[in-house]
């Protein structure tokens, strides 16, 4: 791919965006690499948490958070056993998992998405039906899907959202982790793996109605769950990068929310996920759904609209009142009982968070 | 030069294994330990066969058992294996710290002049000086890195050699950096003098091969001996307070650092397990590979499905992490970090079982029979003494007046010992009879409870102190709110101020994440009661005050919800709740509280499909607080008792609006109106209808609750039983009859003339 086609891509490939960190770090590299591994795991741990190499080379870091969750998902791939990343919405599972493949394998496109539609010759190989049907079965009909081509060439393929595929589908994972081979039988052969070949799945765990992995092949996964993030200062952050590009993106009017609104909702949805308050001396009960860090982005974003549109154009606790019942209250009778509890024990307590207490009051 | 001194980490089973292998090789003829020389007597029970670490060394000052010191060791404390050592030699062993005499009467003295101050920067090197060389040497951990260092070298008196410089270059480094804590660098100074006093001491008693065993940090000042002139002047007159020394049982979970304690490391199991493995000599497995089977052991027991491949793949991933962080092996970090990706799918709940089950362990040691009395033994001798009540193995009867200060003592120190697991005295509950400051109890002392005292020694040094860490202990690790009221309870009858405190805050916790209203009504009424009547302290007050303006908040946001869809018997118990918070909150007497409550049972009134046993009792509460008037109450009394409705149905809701009412019905005006007026205008075919439904509650009534009824609606419209206002009181007959009122009230009849 020429350069001018990679800048037309809306989005671009870890390996394509980094790929000078990664040449520079394959030159600096000095470790004992796996079979097949185009970085040692040192090298890859370096790439993923960022670092500066000896000739000067600034990597940018790639996850923000727990370095030794990096370090057991690296060593896990290079153990042979497979990956799971595990966690809530938004927490950069896919792009850890986008990252690994890219810095280990060099590729990070072998990919199945998974979906209740996901059938088995997605995950093992379908067949030229034009060919299948002038010749009969034979190598040339077969078409081979992301994770066994990953396993001819001993690469790492991903697998999304593993928990959305039908269970009897998941199950196909079970020989080709468990043995490292794929069988043919229509061919009366197998595709063995190349050394190399590993596994990463991304799911979800708060998601209801998932198909939850039979214990075999849960057993064949070593799972690494990854965290919201830590400090009401990072997700404040992280809230705030998102609504400005997000406030450009949809060219609201309105202005920027300032960061004392962002952490005031930030607060309620990390006290309210945690069942404790942020000084750690009231304990609180937990809503049914998720309050990911996106759902306060989106809070945050809809009372900018609203302030923009029905407002004064500044964001007040009204605009965001509406917002944030309508993120915490999924089930309309205990979620109301939680939110309520949370707002006469908490909310009006604080002095400083009076109109927001006035504004919730309202909305109810 | 004729001693040699080996500086060690209290509870390292690395430095344990080092010294028992430096003491082979020098097969010394006398072996003094940092520890406290008032402990010389009993150290030979250390080689007593009852004797199961891990246990602590106790010296009080007998006088005042709360000033306590305790020196724990567990199977690989080095000092402990250095005490086993010479007792299995048979040669002479010392201890040769400053005397604990001295320490508390030191303390004394300071506590008299100022409180103690935080620890500085020089204190925490001085309590762990190994972290600052592990820190160093780029290791978070100072006990990784000491067993790291241990295992990588073979010969273990060059590593004492190793430490003992080290830690001169770091004393001489903090000595001259850090400031001076005045206090705490004179104790050190009076300490370090003693040690060298007393190896001194032993060269002089002619011992040609003396061991040192010592903490890291005093190693290199006893390397060579000043004149002793300097020390013995610094010595000289220290006050000293009389104390005594003993063996308690421990347990693991005491000596982790999370218990508070000073010198604690963070897993007592694992070091254990790791002093276990090397003292057997015969492992054939790895060390990771038993412990992860252990763990896998430990997770199958709590219905965890662990299979023998889990432990493969733990082992292996426990092993590649340690190989990417440079390290030999596998350490706890890793292994947990593996346990937890490929057991436990990344869930990191079930590792606080773990930490409880096994990395902390839940051992607990034993003392041998002969071992001297406990400070808890002697509080309870001197407290029985002190209340003149005698143990006797026949049981006896015991009743108590609470007015008199013995006695309640003497029920304070029954209750504190049921606490503690020793039921001398059973019953305890208000004797009959009208007043509620007698208690009956049945006491008998059995020969076990000393056994259970000894036990109960670890909790505290007094009967009240013990009791109180109990409770709290208890209470942190139970959810049921239930139980935390009545722990509160019960703390309050013993007199614990101390684990009342902690109990609110406990309760406060729980009330907060309880989903179920019931817990929440069930306890208010307690503690309303509490913060009524209770003498508790002030602060204490207010803590209950908090607890129950949060709880009153929930029960009243949470009840409509909780009263939705319920059947004949839970409409019964919650009956109950509803009557027992509505008793709580007149107790309480607020007005808020109050208000948050009529507006709940109004919502509850208008509550669609309400059980009519609540929804009639919820009338008459609002009737009767008057946040309901007379002519709707009638309305709903007529509406609920109209013919159309499901006879069974009106009848729980007049039984919900009468029960338990009867003295009310005669009484009180407003009720019996409403009634009378609602039966006179009821036609006569309606009212043989309903006469069924109503006989069923009025035939609750007791006879003469019916019989005065009866009376009433004979004498008419507003006839109330007459109560005759008297003025001609004979005064001389009233005083006749003084003296046995004052008796049933307990008071004293003071003669005015």
């Amino acid at each position: 791919m020429s350069d001018n086609t990679l800048k037309a891509v809306l989005r671009q490939h870890a390996e394509n965006e980094f790929a000078h960190e990664l040449a520079a770090l394959r030159e600096a590299d000095t470790h004992a690499r796996p079979p097949n591994w185009v970085l040692s795991p040192w090298a890859v741990r370096t790439y993923l948490l960022g670092g500066k190499l000896d000739g000067g080379i600034e990597i940018s870091p790639k996850y923000i958070g727990n370095a030794r969750l990096m370090e057991i998902a690296i060593s896990t791939l290079a153990t042979d056993r497979a990956l799971l990343l595990y966690g809530l919405p938004g927490t950069a599972k896919s792009w850890v998992s986008e990252h690994l493949a890219a810095a280990i394998s060099g590729r990070s496109t072998l990919i199945v998405q998974g979906t209740a539609g996901t059938g088995e010759e997605t995950m093992r190989y379908n067949w030229n039906y034009a060919q299948l049907i002038a010749k009969g079965p034979s190598h040339d009909a077969l078409i081979a899907s992301p994770i066994m081509h990953a396993m001819q060439h001993g690469l790492i393929a991903r697998v999304e959202e593993l928990t959305r595929i039908p269970a009897d589908v998941q199950d196909t994972l079970i020989t080709i982790l468990s043995e490292k081979m794929l069988p043919i039988p229509e061919l009366n052969t197998e595709c063995q793996a190349q050394k190399g070949f590993n596994l990463i799945a991304t799911a979800n765990n708060r998601d209801k109605g998932v198909n939850e992995l039979s214990s075999a092949l849960k057993r064949r996964f070593n799972t690494v769950i990854l965290p919201i993030p830590d400090t009401l200062d990072e997700e404040a952050a992280i809230v705030d990068r998102r609504v400005a590009s997000l406030g450009r993106a949809l060219e609201l009017p309105a202005e920027k929310p300032a960061l004392a609104e962002i952490r005031r909702i930030v607060t309620i949805f990390r006290e309210l996920r945690s069942g404790v308050t942020a000084d750690g001396k009231t304990k609180l009960k937990i809503p049914t759904g998720t309050l990911s860090t996106a759902e306060a982005i989106s809070v945050v974003g809809s009372g900018m609209a609203l302030a923009a549109h029905f407002g004064d154009g500044s964001l007040t606790a009204r605009d965001i009142a509406s917002g944030i019942i309508g993120a915490v209250i999924k089930d309309p009778v205990q979620d109301s009982v939680v939110w309520k509890e949370y707002l006469e024990t908490v909310v009006k307590e604080r002095s400083d968070w009076k109109d927001l207490y006035r504004a919730c009051r309202e909305a109810l | 030069m004729p001693h040699h001194v080996f500086g060690i980490r209290h509870h390292g089973p690395g430095s344990a294994r080092s010294l028992v292998q430096a003491l082979s090789a020098l097969q010394p003829d006398c072996i003094l330990i940092e520890g406290p020389p008032e402990a010389d007597s009993i150290l030979p029970l250390a080689a007593h066969e009852q004797m199961q670490p891990p246990v602590a060394l106790l010296l009080y000052a007998p006088d005042e058992p709360q000033r306590a010191v305790y020196y724990p060791f567990a199977d690989y404390s080095p000092e402990w294996q250095a005490i086993r050592y010479a007792l299995a030699q048979q040669i002479p062993v010392r201890f040769m710290d400053l005397p604990v005499g001295n320490s508390f009467a030191r303390d004394k003295a300071a506590e008299s002049v100022e409180a103690a101050d935080e620890p500085n920067a020089s204190a925490v090197i001085r309590r762990d000086p190994l972290a600052l060389l592990a820190e160093a040497a780029g290791y978070a951990d100072s006990e990784r890195w000491w067993e790291h260092m241990v295992e990588e070298r073979q010969d273990s008196s060059q590593l004492f050699q190793a430490i003992l410089e080290a830690m001169t270059a770091l004393r001489n480094e903090v000595d001259t950096d850090c400031p001076r804590d005045t206090a705490e660098y004179e104790r050190e100074q009076l300490r370090e003098a003693h040690m060298r006093k007393t190896i001194r001491q032993a060269n002089k008693d002619g011992f040609q091969t003396i061991a040192v065993v010592c903490g890291a940090w005093h190693a290199p000042v006893l390397q060579t001996l000043p004149s002793a002139k300097a020390d013995d002047a610094l010595l000289k007159g220290l006050p000293k307070l009389k104390t005594t020394a003993t063996w308690v049982p421990w347990t693991h979970e005491r000596l982790s650092s999370a218990s508070g304690y000073g010198a604690g490391v963070d897993a007592p199991g694992w070091y254990a397990h790791l002093w276990k493995c090397s003292e057997a000599g015969v492992c054939h497995s790895p060390l990771q590979t038993r412990w992860l089977t252990r763990v896998a052991h430990t997770f199958r027991a709590q219905g965890l499905d662990i299979s023998s491949a889990h432990i493969i793949e733990t082992v292996r991933l426990a092993e590649t992490v340690a190989a990417m962080r440079n390290r030999p092996r596998p350490g706890l970090a890793e292994l947990n970090e593996a346990v937890q990706s490929v057991m436990l799918f990344g869930d990191a709940t079930p590792m606080q079982l773990l930490h409880r089950k096994l990395l902390v362990g839940e051992a607990l040691g034993s003392v041998p029979d002969e071992t001297p009395q406990t400070p808890l033994q002697q509080d309870l001798t001197q407290e029985q003494k002190r209340l003149r009540l005698k143990p006797s193995a026949s049981d006896a009867d015991l009743l108590l007046d609470l007015r008199k200060s013995t006695d309640l003592e003497r029920s304070y120190l029954l209750r504190r010992l049921q606490l503690l697991g020793i039921d001398w005295g059973k019953g305890g509950k208000r004797a009959n009879g009208k007043g509620t400051f007698k208690e009956s109890w049945r006491t008998l002392w059995q020969p076990e409870f000393a056994i259970r005292l000894i036990e109960a020694g670890f909790w505290g040094n007094t009967l009240a102190e013990a009791a109180t860490h109990k409770l709290i202990k208890q209470a942190q690790d139970t959810h049921s709110l239930e139980q935390l009221a009545s722990m509160a309870h019960e703390s309050l009858y013993a007199n614990l101020p101390n684990a009342v405190d902690v109990l609110m805050q406990r309760l406060q916790a729980e009330a907060a994440i309880s989903s179920d209203i019931v817990h929440l009504m069930q306890a208010l009424p307690e503690l309303a009661r509490l913060l009524r009547y209770g003498d508790v302290r002030k602060t204490s007050v207010e803590q209950v005050s908090h607890v129950v303006t949060g709880m009153v908040t929930r029960i009243c946001i949470g009840l409509p919800n909780a009263c939705s869809a319920l059947n004949e018997e839970a409409a019964e118990a919650m009956f109950k709740h509803i009557q027992s918070v509505q008793e709580a909150v007149n107790l309480l007497d607020d007005d808020s509280f109050s208000q948050q409550w009529t507006q709940t049972l109004q919502a509850l009134l208008d509550q669609h499909g309400l059980h009519t046993l609540l929804a009639g009792r919820c009338c008459r509460l609002l009737l009767q607080s008057g946040a309901v008037a007379e002519d709707e109450s009638a309305r709903r009394f007529g509406l609920a008792l109209s013919t159309a409705n499901d006879p069974a149905q009106a009848a729980a809701w007049i039984d919900g609006f009468l029960r338990d009412s009867g003295q009310l019905l005669i009484y009180d005006e407003t009720l019996w109106n409403l009634i009378d007026r609602w039966i006179s205008t009821l036609g006569d075919e309606t009212f043989q209808q309903l006469l069924p439904v109503l006989r069923r509650t009025f035939a609750t009534f007791t006879a003469p609750e019916r019989r005065q009824m009866g009376e009433r609606v004979k004498q008419g419209q507003a006839a109330l039983p007459v109560t005759s206002a008297t003025n001609d009181m004979d005064a001389s007959r009233a005083e006749a009859a003084l003296p046995l009122v004052a008796m049933i009230l307990g008071l004293e009849v003071i003669h005015a003339s």
